[in-house]
């Protein structure tokens, strides 16, 4: 599966190290970006499918607080 | 972080600290939880001569479990505060609480100066990346000119759609930098949107309850954080559906409703359990599956068709599959339910909630050796005495689950318990919270003698302010719950879970101030309880129990309710004797 995330904040990278490894998950690529107000990473992870949805799905929130605190 | 211009060019006439405190009291924040340290302190001098009230716990962690008790019975934005280092360290466990249980909380740390960060400073912690997993969000704020911007945003990722809690960290120099006052008005959040659920998936809805014959509804915590109650009893009334709720939806249902069956779940009683797992359709609001709720999850309601509403699209099939999902805030999801089958009614399920009803019966209990105390008899009596709009909070363990089974809130901001963290030391702190939002109600924190003790110190709170809070300690001088898995799961080794040296807790109280009284003779239990409920200030109800006494019924970890446990011990056995 492999997601391009935009991120305002760049710290958040370490949360979605941590959420991938805490599902069983893993990340064979990471590319990072910086723009001018956000970051674009873009990442190919691996895993059960099962827990890849819950991933994509908890990325989907993590990253709709991280814009709601940028705002 | 970007910079922002300051909206007002007046010469710098603030410090960090008191834009602090200016943006909290224009969020609505009356009442803070908190402990000062170093890194603080510029923002408790401001506090000094500051409207805002400050409630000094005696352990961070109560700070945060104060501030979750506060949100929990009111729906406002709890605040806590801590310095940097070992001060933000102990509230992570109430935080974590609050994400847990979706309790929108900001708490904000003092952190060492921007140049002593990363050369481990005294009390220096890596505070943001500690809090990063535990909250919805954790930032540090480095330049005073992000300060309002950041604490507004904090402010609005608290409250929701979803709430939950969030970090504000804050270097001591960038508390202490003068800057311009902002424009407040200007600046504050629009409060966070209310998604309304697609009307498509409406109709799916109610295609699937038009065409079920067994249909049962649970409510969840969402009940509560859409301040939903209302609604909820409209549409369970409206379609005379049997239904059911997790520890967190608890007060949902109205009082006396002869449909509702009680607490779904582990401990909750068979009718919820038998209901759920006979059902062709499950209406779920606002909850989320957890384990100790669905049991194995592939047998979770193995028949039914799953009706899953939530704001948090990511609760959707996370745990169980669901047929049609309802993605929004639920006070819109209900209302839409609501209209929509008022406009075009469904027969009433009536029928099948007595059927529902009868699959379970009373609760199981042990019985208590003669004369003495039964923690289910002295929850069972308390509950029958108590004011209908007490407040009443949970520790965690036997009596939370005994509480939780017998409770009769009438409404959910009226049971406060640690749900989907567990954690112990919660129920006395979050009762001071409680009573800090609802000051002339009345606050009960029934309590074990475990739990108790982790928080025990916070009786300095409570005596210091003269707050009422009751203290029902349920004291079985066992870490009971733990005791009862070693009874039935681990052969009877019960493992450091004697308690039976525990303290004169009414020697301490009053070395508090705090009056109260023991009882362990049954006979004089009602009584007691009669003076404790008639009591003005804060005051301690100690009973001592005997230890032997679980928690029935039990559905053992990953199973289903057909699996579930009920009292092993038959009326004409004795009474079993605990290590």
């Amino acid at each position: 599966m492999q997601l391009s995330l935009v991120m305002h904040d760049w710290r958040l990278l370490e949360r979605i190290v941590g959420l991938t490894n805490r599902l069983g998950c893993a990340y064979t690529k990471l590319n990072v970006s910086a723009g001018d107000a956000h970051y674009l990473a873009t990442i190919d992870f691996t895993g059960p499918p099962d827990a890849l949805r819950r991933l994509d799905a908890q990325l989907t929130r993590l990253l709709n607080d991280d814009k709601e605190m940028s705002r | 972080m970007r910079q922002r211009e300051p909206t007002v060019s007046e010469p710098a006439d603030a410090t960090g600290a008191q834009l602090v405190l200016d943006v909290l009291a224009d969020e609505g924040v009356e009442v803070v939880f908190g402990y000062p340290g170093g890194a603080i302190m510029p923002l408790y001098d401001a506090m000094y001569d500051h409207p805002i009230e400050h409630i000094l716990t005696r352990h961070e962690a109560g700070a945060a479990f104060a501030a979750g008790g506060y949100a929990r019975s009111s729906g406002r934005v709890g605040v806590c505060m801590a310095t940097s280092g070992p001060g933000a360290t102990n509230l992570v466990t109430g935080i974590l609480d609050a994400q847990m249980d979706s309790i929108p909380i900001v708490a904000i740390t003092g952190q060492v100066r921007k140049e002593l960060m990363g050369t481990d400073g005294f009390q220096e912690a890596d505070v943001t990346s500690i809090m990063g997993p535990v909250t919805k969000r954790s930032v540090c704020v480095r330049d005073v000119m992000d300060l309002e911007r950041a604490l507004r945003a904090a402010f609005r990722v608290a409250r929701g759609p979803r709430p939950g809690p969030v970090l504000v960290d804050i270097p001591n120099d960038v508390l202490k930098a003068r800057c311009p006052k902002m424009d407040y008005f200007a600046a504050r959040p629009m409060p966070p949107t209310c998604e309304r659920p697609d009307a498509g998936a409406i109709d799916e809805a109610i295609a699937l309850l038009r065409a079920a014959k067994k249909p049962v509804a649970i409510i969840g915590g969402g009940g509560r954080s859409a301040n939903a109650t209302h609604l909820y009893r409209e549409l369970v009334a409206m379609l005379g559906i049997p239904h059911t709720a997790t520890i967190n939806g608890l007060g949902c249902a109205a009082p006396g409703d002869p449909n509702f069956l009680g607490m779904l779940g582990m401990h909750g009683w068979k009718a919820a359990n038998q209901a759920v797992h006979a059902a062709d359709v499950v209406l779920a609001l606002g909850m989320r599956f957890d384990d100790r709720v669905t049991g194995k999850p592939d047998k979770f309601a193995r028949h039914a068709q799953i009706i899953h509403a939530d704001v948090d699209a990511s609760e959707f099939g996370k745990i169980v599959p669901v047929k049609v999902a309802l993605r929004g805030d639920l006070r819109q999801t209900l209302g839409q339910l609501v209209r929509r089958l008022a406009e075009n009614p469904i027969s009433s399920f009536s029928s099948w909630a007595l059927d529902a009803k009868a699959l379970g019966g009373a609760l199981p209990t042990d019985r208590a050796p003669h004369g003495e105390l039964s923690a289910t008899d002295v929850l069972d009596s308390f509950f029958a005495l108590a004011p209908d709009d007490a407040i009443v909070t949970t520790d965690v363990g036997q009596h939370q689950m005994w509480a939780a089974q017998r409770q009769r809130a009438t409404h959910p901001r009226n049971f406060i318990t640690s749900a989907g963290l567990g954690s112990m030391g919660f129920g006395f702190p979050a009762a001071i919270g409680a009573q800090m939002a609802n000051r002339k109600r009345m606050v009960v924190a029934i309590v074990g003698d475990g739990g108790f003790q982790m928080s025990i110190a916070e009786l300095a709170t409570v005596g210091r302010y003269k707050l009422p809070v009751k203290i029902l300690l349920i004291d079985n001088r066992r870490l009971g719950m733990v005791r009862q898995w070693q009874e039935l799961f681990w052969e009877g080794r019960y493992s450091h879970t004697d308690l039976s040296d525990n303290p004169d807790f009414i020697t301490i109280a009053r070395g508090y101030g705090i009056e109260g009284e023991r009882v362990e003779d049954a006979g004089e239990l009602r009584d007691a309880l009669e003076r404790f409920l008639r009591a003005k200030g804060p005051t301690i109800l100690h009973c001592a129990c005997f230890p032997a006494e679980n928690v029935w019924p039990l559905i053992p970890p990953g199973a289903t309710a057909d699996d579930a446990m009920e009292n092993a011990f038959k009326e004409s056995e004795p009474v079993p004797v605990v290590a």
